[in-house]
């Protein structure tokens, strides 16, 4: 397995708090890895590192064999990491069909881009039905489809997704961790996925990272990862 | 009647296009843009030197005023907001920033262009007659209909080109259009080009009817403020709803109230002193931010 992500040793700070410490994550290609952890233990912040939303005090990032960090925002898009942000972040006042455009703002490619939307709309019928509806009218788990349809529009090798079940009904969530697996098995994309929902994110996942505070706790096979009973302790909360 | 709705419709699309400027950059940088009555009447002496002193028919004058306005939108963004914008996180820096590039370029127009009130020539001579119902001359009609083949236009291009979906993107939600890969310091320019150039158009159609000078800067700014204060800041249909408005009930004043003296503004603010207490976000503002 080529690694398509490598995050070495990285520290990241808000002021002067430090958020991550000395973080290191791989992701292989083609590969689903999970980032579990409480709220506030820096899982976010190793997305926002990788994107170029906040920068790096020390560490770096190496993406496809090229140095990440330092990049702007926008070009580390046209490198081809795409995310779904914490909270769906969905352009509320476009319609489903400019905010899936929107996604593919940094391809020229027209006749691509419409295969791409097609292949979108096939995996999300309801984004079909939708279409031409604003976004803001949706539900929070049609918004939820959408955004991660939006993020496939750029056609990513690496896809970073931000707690794609939080504040989404119970029964939705099974639906969206059924789309990120059929996303990892469609198409030639690795996965980082960041999620509360420990459960959930352990049973899609090939491996996970536990966070806490802001550095890394334990790291491994989602499977045995959800029969340690450190985890069970910490972030799958007894039963269930 | 028709009169009063005639002279409504025209002035309102002038009203329009500047607050359509003005609401684009406020979305975009959530800047109020204290400049752009400046601007304006910098497009209209523009189009005045182009036409009336360089000797160049008006169309060859107006594109000028638009490329002219234009970089300045962009240089002022990017050597002047960009950088305030980026060490300052308070509102009040950028709006002090920009009250003081209202001063500067008052004081640029008076080193370039003079004190004096300039006007354009008519442009097209007559006058429309409809049976003494509206009367209105032909060149006003081709400025009003010039104004709205702008808004047309103007509309069209942020609906739908990919630059006017990437400026949506940036006013509805900076971090999520910055992750589908918008720069937003090249969009924040070209939104700041686009608002000034806006302005710099309207300049250039309105000195041919009204003329410009020195003094009609502030008062514009506050007309635009005024704006899209009514329609709800930041909101493409809320600008042109509240240019509409504002241009009707300033052609519905000037006939019905003149009787009275020179009290249109007066009512018009408190009106809006009283719609604004109770619908504080505008007609068409949002309600969240």
């Amino acid at each position: 397995m080529t690694k398509i992500l490598s995050v070495e040793n990285i520290e990241l700070y808000y002021d002067h708090i430090y958020a991550l410490k000395g973080v290191s994550i791989d992701v292989d290609e083609g590969e689903t890895v999970a980032l579990i952890g409480a709220n506030g233990a820096g899982k976010s912040s190793i997305l926002r590192a990788i994107t170029g939303l906040r920068p790096i005090r020390s560490g770096q990032i190496v993406y496809q064999g090229h140095r990440l960090d330092g990049t702007s925002a926008s070009d580390i898009v046209r490198r081809g990491i795409s995310m779904v942000p914490e909270g769906r972040r969905a352009f509320p006042l476009m319609s489903v069909k400019d905010n899936l455009l929107m996604g593919a703002f940094t391809r020229s490619d027209k006749a691509e881009i419409e295969q791409t939307l097609e292949n979108v709309l096939t995996r999300f019928p309801r984004l079909r039905e939708r279409y031409h509806q604003q976004a803001s009218t949706m539900s929070g788990g049609e918004q939820q489809m959408m955004v991660i349809g939006r993020a496939l529009m750029a056609r990513p090798r690496l896809l970073l997704l931000d707690e794609p079940s939080l504040g989404i009904a119970p029964k939705l969530v099974q639906d969206i961790a059924r789309a990120i697996v059929a996303i990892s098995r469609d198409e030639k994309v690795s996965i980082l996925l960041v999620e509360q929902n420990s459960r959930m994110a352990l049973s899609i996942s090939n491996r996970a990272y536990a966070l806490s505070t802001g550095s890394i706790a334990l790291s491994g096979n989602s499977k045995d990862l959800m029969n340690d009973n450190r985890i069970k302790a910490a972030y799958l909360g007894g039963e269930l | 009647m028709e009169q009063i709705i005639a002279n409504g419709l025209y002035l309102g699309a002038q009203y329009a296009l500047i607050a359509l400027g003005l609401t684009l950059i406020f979305s975009l940088m959530n800047v109020l843009n204290f400049a752009h009555g400046q601007m304006y009447v910098f497009g209209g002496f523009v189009t005045y030197t182009v036409v009336v002193q360089l000797g160049l028919p008006f169309i060859v004058g107006l594109l000028a005023s638009a490329v002219i306005l234009a970089i300045m939108g962009a240089v002022i963004e990017k050597f002047l907001f960009a950088p305030v914008v980026r060490r300052s996180k308070r509102d009040e820096s950028t709006m002090l920033l920009a009250a003081g590039i209202a001063f500067f370029l008052d004081a640029v127009i008076l080193l370039l262009f003079g004190e004096k009130q300039r006007g354009v020539p008519k442009i097209v001579n007559g006058v429309f007659n409809w049976d003494m119902r509206i009367i209105m001359p032909y060149d006003r009609i081709l400025i009003g209909v010039l104004a709205i083949l702008l808004i047309v236009v103007f509309i069209a291009f942020m609906n739908y080109s990919r630059a006017g979906r990437a400026m949506r993107a940036l006013a509805q939600d900076r971090m999520a259009a910055q992750l589908m890969g918008v720069d937003v310091a090249r969009y924040s320019m070209l939104g700041l080009a686009l608002g000034a150039m806006l302005a710099g158009l309207v300049g250039g159609l309105l000195v041919t009817i009204t003329g410009v000078n020195l003094g009609m800067g502030g008062p514009t700014s506050i007309k635009a403020f005024l704006m899209i204060m009514i329609g709800g800041a930041g909101v493409i249909s809320g600008a042109i709803a509240g240019g509409f408005i504002l241009g009707m009930m300033e052609s519905v004043g000037l006939t019905v109230l003149s009787a009275y003296g020179d009290i249109t503004y007066l009512v018009i603010f408190a009106t809006l002193m009283v719609f604004l207490a109770v619908r504080p976000q505008g007609l068409m503002g949002k309600p969240w931010g």
